[in-house]
């Protein structure tokens, strides 16, 4: 064996660790949901799963609550991702402070300050009835709004550390190279800055998607039971159902969205960087 | 061969770490394993305030026992106990009737006798069931819960929950928690205007009242507390189903909250303690049970938790609300249907 392949084989704990507690349940869960009521192969879960209005518009809303979630926390991370890779000093420790920290609050802390915050009497209503914005507190507190905002909040660091990560490899001279050849600030930004750090929005993307998409106690607490998600499909099936075959093909279905995540993110990213590393 | 090294590490150092490591990743089970007199106890997660108020001292003080809880809802305790048949780690569990009838159902207890849980003697006769697969410990009575700042004159009725002032005001049980029953059966009395020992079989009338009560309903629960915080800050008015256990403390502590007897009754909860069928520690198991219906822990605990004890010795805990029947449902009927009450409830009461 030589060096190389040795040194491959301290990866060795490390993969046999995810087959037998990562890999080996999700296959388990996987011919859980393929089996009929006699045990032989079958897709009829699959079928009787879709077939069911509720779990399509489940499934609808977890995907959109996603999406729009991703959304929302690009459209805050970029600038300050921005921000924290032309930061010097201080002002970068503070930003990356007020990233990094909140990672060691519990999301369920996070999801319950929310929960205060969008209530009638919260800060939020407050706020906009000082401002005279509105007469009267607006409902926030259980509905899909309130869970965008709030994912989006306790996710954003997973999106800007990957953009901050490739924004601070950036060059400044390209931008400025351009800036010499006439080239104004939008068109510098939208023809060098963001082309260039692209792989970093993808894989920012394909983070917080993908917590999104699978996330159970942000939805528990913040739209509660009337709006579930996938993931909490899954508890009530195995736990209060007692459906374990429903609950291995919503897990075998997250699965799948997870999987074509990564697979999609790569593809996406071996695109945008023409196959470069 | 060229010894390869990490900034000083030799191959030789690492893998001695590793195998040390490794032998100690083998040895956790017997480390990790209960100690004699140590068990484990299922119970609901809205009794954890007295449980280690009240119960872990007292085991400690009577039994020498560390008593370790897991508080969740009865039908994730079933669960446990289903998934965990062959190796339980559980000892005893407390939960609710219904639940504890599918547990009977599928082997996962073991019956208390006199002879191992002594105190089962002064026990009302119809705390036992199942000869003694489990006991009822405590009652604590339920009915709806409201905000008193904002509800001054309190619940008359049940049918103030459908009504229109409360649009957004209330929040209920799902019928994954025992007291989610409360809120069908009742729809289904004022439904059908029959009584109560009627009226509980009536479910499609129930389910046809329920989604009359949609636009009322701010959200539907699992997790009680947080329903329960939302009452107490006046985000909504009315928590149904409710219970003494919880609300009537919070309101000695000054909370602005009571708990309504409406005119249409009350219900008593079930709440029930067993042993599983092949825990760890069955003696100190059973001992646990004995001084769980024991009179000086049904004192202490019916008093914490303004609940009615089991035991007829003691004179203790929570006044029964005066004046209004109270309903016992038929479990058996509920255990048998109650996957499919959910699964029917989450897609009426869906947003």
């Amino acid at each position: 064996m030589n060096a190389e392949n040795r040194i491959a084989l301290l990866a060795a704990p490390g993969l046999l660790y995810l087959a037998a507690l990562y890999a080996l349940p999700l296959a388990l869960l996987l011919t859980e949901s393929l089996r009929d009521a006699e045990g032989a192969l079958s897709l009829a879960a699959y079928v009787e799963f879709f077939a069911d209005p509720f779990n399509r518009g489940v499934l609808w809303r977890t995907l959109r609550v996603a999406a729009l979630t991703t959304l929302l926390a690009l459209a805050l991370a970029y600038p300050t991702a921005l921000a924290l890779s032309r930061a010097r000093g201080w002002a970068q420790t503070a930003i990356l402070v007020a990233m990094v920290l909140p990672l060691s609050v519990g999301v369920i802390v996070k999801a319950f300050a929310w929960s205060i915050l969008f209530r009638a009497n919260g800060a939020i209503n407050g706020a906009l009835m000082g401002l005279g914005v509105i007469d009267a507190p607006i409902r926030m507190l259980f509905t899909e709004t309130a869970l965008i905002i709030g994912a989006a909040n306790v996710f954003l660091p997973f999106m800007v550390l990957p953009i901050y990560a490739v924004m601070r490899q950036l060059s400044p001279a390209l931008p400025e190279a351009a800036a010499t050849l006439g080239a104004g600030p939008f068109f510098r930004f939208f023809r060098v800055t963001l082309p260039l750090t692209l792989p970093g929005v993808i894989a920012g993307a394909a983070f917080t998607f993908s917590l999104s998409v699978s996330m159970y106690v942000i939805p528990s607490l913040i739209v509660g039971e009337r709006q579930q998600t996938l993931s909490m499909l899954i508890a009530r099936s195995f736990l209060f159902l007692r459906d374990e075959q429903l609950g291995a093909t919503i897990s075998a279905i997250l699965l799948l969205i997870a999987i074509a995540v990564v697979l999609g993110s790569s593809w996406l990213a071996a695109r945008v960087t023409g196959g470069r590393p | 061969m060229t010894e390869t090294t990490i900034k000083g590490v030799t191959r030789r150092r690492l893998l001695k770490t590793t195998a040390f490591a490794g032998a100690g990743l083998l040895a956790a089970p017997s480390i990790l394993r209960a100690a004699d007199n140590e068990i484990v106890i299922g119970c609901a997660g809205s009794h954890t305030a007295w449980m280690e108020a009240v119960v872990a001292p007292h085991m400690k003080a009577t039994l020498g026992a560390d008593i370790l809880f897991e508080g969740t809802k009865s039908t994730v305790n079933l669960e446990k106990m289903a998934s965990n048949r062959d190796a339980p780690y559980l000892s005893v569990v407390q939960m609710d009737d219904p639940v504890m009838i599918i547990a009977v159902e599928e082997g996962l207890l073991t019956p208390a006798t006199p002879e191992l849980v002594p105190n089962m003697v002064d026990l009302r006769p119809d705390a036992v069931h199942m000869d003694g697969m489990w006991c009822n410990y405590v009652q604590p009575w339920a009915g709806v819960a409201y905000n008193t700042d904002f509800l001054p004159g309190g619940v008359p009725n049940w049918n103030a929950l459908w009504a229109p002032e409360a649009k957004e005001k209330l929040i209920i049980p799902g019928l994954r928690n025992t007291e989610g029953m409360w809120t069908l059966f009742m729809a289904a009395h004022l439904a059908t205007g029959k009584p109560m020992a009627e009226a509980q079989y009536e479910i499609d009338a129930a389910f046809d009242k329920l989604a009359q009560l949609k636009p009322n309903v701010l959200t539907t629960y699992s997790v009680m507390s947080q329903a329960f915080n939302l009452l107490e800050q006046g985000e909504i008015t009315m928590l149904s189903g409710n219970f003494s256990s919880y609300a009537l403390p919070r309101k000695a502590q000054g909370v602005p909250v009571d708990l309504a007897a409406p005119a249409e009754g009350i219900f008593a909860m079930p709440s029930g303690i067993c042993l599983v069928k092949g825990g760890p520690n069955p003696e100190l198991a059973a001992a646990y049970v004995n001084e769980m219906l024991g009179p000086e822990l049904q004192a202490a605990v019916a008093e914490f938790s303004a609940s009615v004890p089991a035991n007829t010795t003691v004179k203790a805990g929570a006044i029964i609300p005066e004046g209004v029947p109270i309903h016992a449902p038929d479990w058996a009927f509920v255990s048998k249907n109650r996957a499919d009450w959910i699964d029917r409830f989450d897609k009426l009461m869906a947003a």
